[in-house]
């Protein structure tokens, strides 16, 4: 039997989108939970130690992103851990007081998971982990499917192995990262510092996903000179830093996984 | 008077989200009736208080606020009233996972089948004109897609499928989750109940070989606790159309 009393563990990939945003959080908050490095793209999310209630790492919206494992039970998606982490700390600032700027933060975080994180996924997994998988044997990448309980995203796995490429999926993806950057750029024209006025999750979670664009989809970011500046100043943040530097291949921003599905209905 | 005004549809699904949580904190509010049906969400009065034309929308004083579950936490935090989050933070974390997978993932499997079998066909009674008139005043292109596609029957065996593979999960990952506790996510009423209930209530009905008092007697059970409250009673009374119909049968169901 697991012993569920155990102190809580944080596994997660390289520091690159929902791994980055909670590993950030995490260092915003404090608090000292023991984090340990996975290879999310062998897979390793899915036989993880100490779990006895998985349905939140088996049908995580978010897809392959960190998981929490506290009491016995797997925690996922990166906005809700990054608000657990805030609340488990009594507050660390990373959550609006006043209900409206909560609520405000949380539309923010809503468009960033619904149609940035998807957009990013599709593109960052076809650039720089399709050929890892592609390049897997037969029978690993079997076993590997075994282990993963959903069934869509069991398809997005197969689907990414076998290089299935949708044109509209990355034309709307590309779309997608270009219309973000340039809503970023026309949220900051106040000359706010941060995405919510003052610094949010909203801005961990946007600036995790968003990074990795800069190299892949550069001409988003043209002209959106507040959005890079903004960009900037969220990865210097010590917290940002500290999550990049645990970091164990060269470019972080290339680490990928089968993300979020992109909207299927309406 | 809080100044609270809800623009919603029938209580079900999104509209039914607010109208609970509002009801259950005890909030006075003015009832703005959309007819979902008759398009009045995409008519230049209600694109003024939200553009994106979709229900529901709350006004607070001069504030604006929309999406369902989104509304519902800031009715939460802003009024007085009972607690619908829990305290401790693993509580509130599992309230949101269960609610983002109902918005994100298991919702949208009941809504296409909800609007292939019912919307679908209802609107499809307008003259031709009027419902390409209809469609054109919608803002959001995803939107305008989805009703096309409701609208035109157009739903592939593949997608449809695949909805009805979704909801059996999501039935047996709630009569599992319903086995642990006495309510989703949490041991009392949240607004994670609230969420899955707008979506569910009416499963004996709609779904009888998927969910019934033989098949998953936790949810059954679960829905007669909610069905119990004073809130939920008197929110549903607010309903017109079919669906006053649809809870009569569902009362009777649950027993």
């Amino acid at each position: 039997m697991p012993d569920s009393s155990s102190a809580p563990v944080l596994y997660h990939g390289e520091p690159n989108g929902p791994s980055l945003s909670v590993l950030a959080a995490l260092a915003e908050s404090g608090l000292a939970i023991e984090c340990r490095a996975i290879d999310l793209l062998a897979g390793e999310r899915h036989a993880l130690p100490g779990v006895e209630v998985a349905q939140a790492l088996e049908y995580a919206v978010e897809g392959e992103g960190p998981v929490l494992v506290a009491n016995g039970e797997a925690m996922s998606e990166a906005v809700f851990l990054a608000q657990y982490l805030d609340e488990a700390a009594g507050g660390c600032g990373l959550q609006p007081a006043d209900p409206y700027a909560r609520w405000q933060m949380l539309m923010w975080c809503r468009q960033a998971t619904e149609r940035l994180s998807p957009a990013v996924a599709y593109l960052g997994n076809l650039a720089h982990s399709q050929a890892r998988l592609a390049a897997t044997g037969h029978g690993e990448f079997a076993a590997l499917l075994a282990t993963i309980a959903s069934e869509d995203q069991r398809k997005r796995w197969q689907e990414l192995r076998d290089g299935v490429i949708d044109a509209a999926k990355v034309e709307d993806s590309k779309a997608k990262v270009a219309q973000f950057a340039a809503r970023i750029e026309a949220q900051l024209a106040d000359g706010r510092e941060w995405l919510m006025g003052p610094f949010s999750i909203a801005d961990l979670e946007t600036c995790a996903w968003l990074r990795s664009m800069r190299e892949l989809e550069a001409d988003a970011f043209a002209g959106q000179d507040r959005c890079l500046a903004w960009m900037d100043r969220a990865e210097a943040r010590p917290s940002v830093q500290a999550a990049l530097a645990r970091a164990t291949t060269a470019n972080p921003a290339h680490s990928f996984a089968p993300g979020p599905e992109i909207n299927r209905w309406g | 008077m809080a100044d609270v005004t809800l623009y919603h549809w029938e209580p079900n699904a999104n509209s039914g989200k607010p109208m609970l949580a509002l009801e259950e904190k005890g909030v006075a509010w003015t009832s703005r009736y959309i007819n979902m049906l008759a398009f009045d969400q995409h008519k230049p009065e209600y694109l003024a208080i939200n553009p994106q034309g979709t229900i529901p929308a709350m006004t607070h004083g001069k504030l604006v606020l929309t999406e369902s579950t989104a509304i519902m936490e800031y009715v939460d935090e802003a009024f007085p009233g009972p607690a619908l989050m829990p305290a401790d933070p693993q509580d509130r974390w599992r309230v949101r996972w269960w609610m983002k997978f109902m918005d994100q993932w298991l919702g949208p499997s009941f809504s296409m089948l909800g609007w292939s079998v019912f919307v679908g066909p209802k609107v499809r009674q307008l003259p031709r004109e009027e419902l390409e008139a209809a469609i054109e005043r919608i803002p959001l292109p995803e939107r305008r897609r989805a009703w096309r596609k409701a609208i035109e029957g157009d739903f592939s065996d593949e997608e449809l499928a695949e909805s009805r593979r979704r909801v059996a999960l999501g039935i047996a990952m709630l009569e599992e989750e319903l086995g642990r506790r006495d309510y989703v996510a949490t041991d009392g009423y949240s607004l994670a109940d609230i969420n899955v209930f707008n979506s569910t209530y009416s499963l004996p009905v709609s779904q009888p070989d998927l969910a019934s008092r033989e098949k998953t007697p936790n949810i059954m059970a679960w829905l007669k606790r909610v069905y119990q409250r004073p809130a939920v009673q008197r929110t549903w009374a607010m309903g017109t159309t079919d669906l006053a119909t649809r809870y009569r049968l569902v009362m009777e169901e649950v027993g």
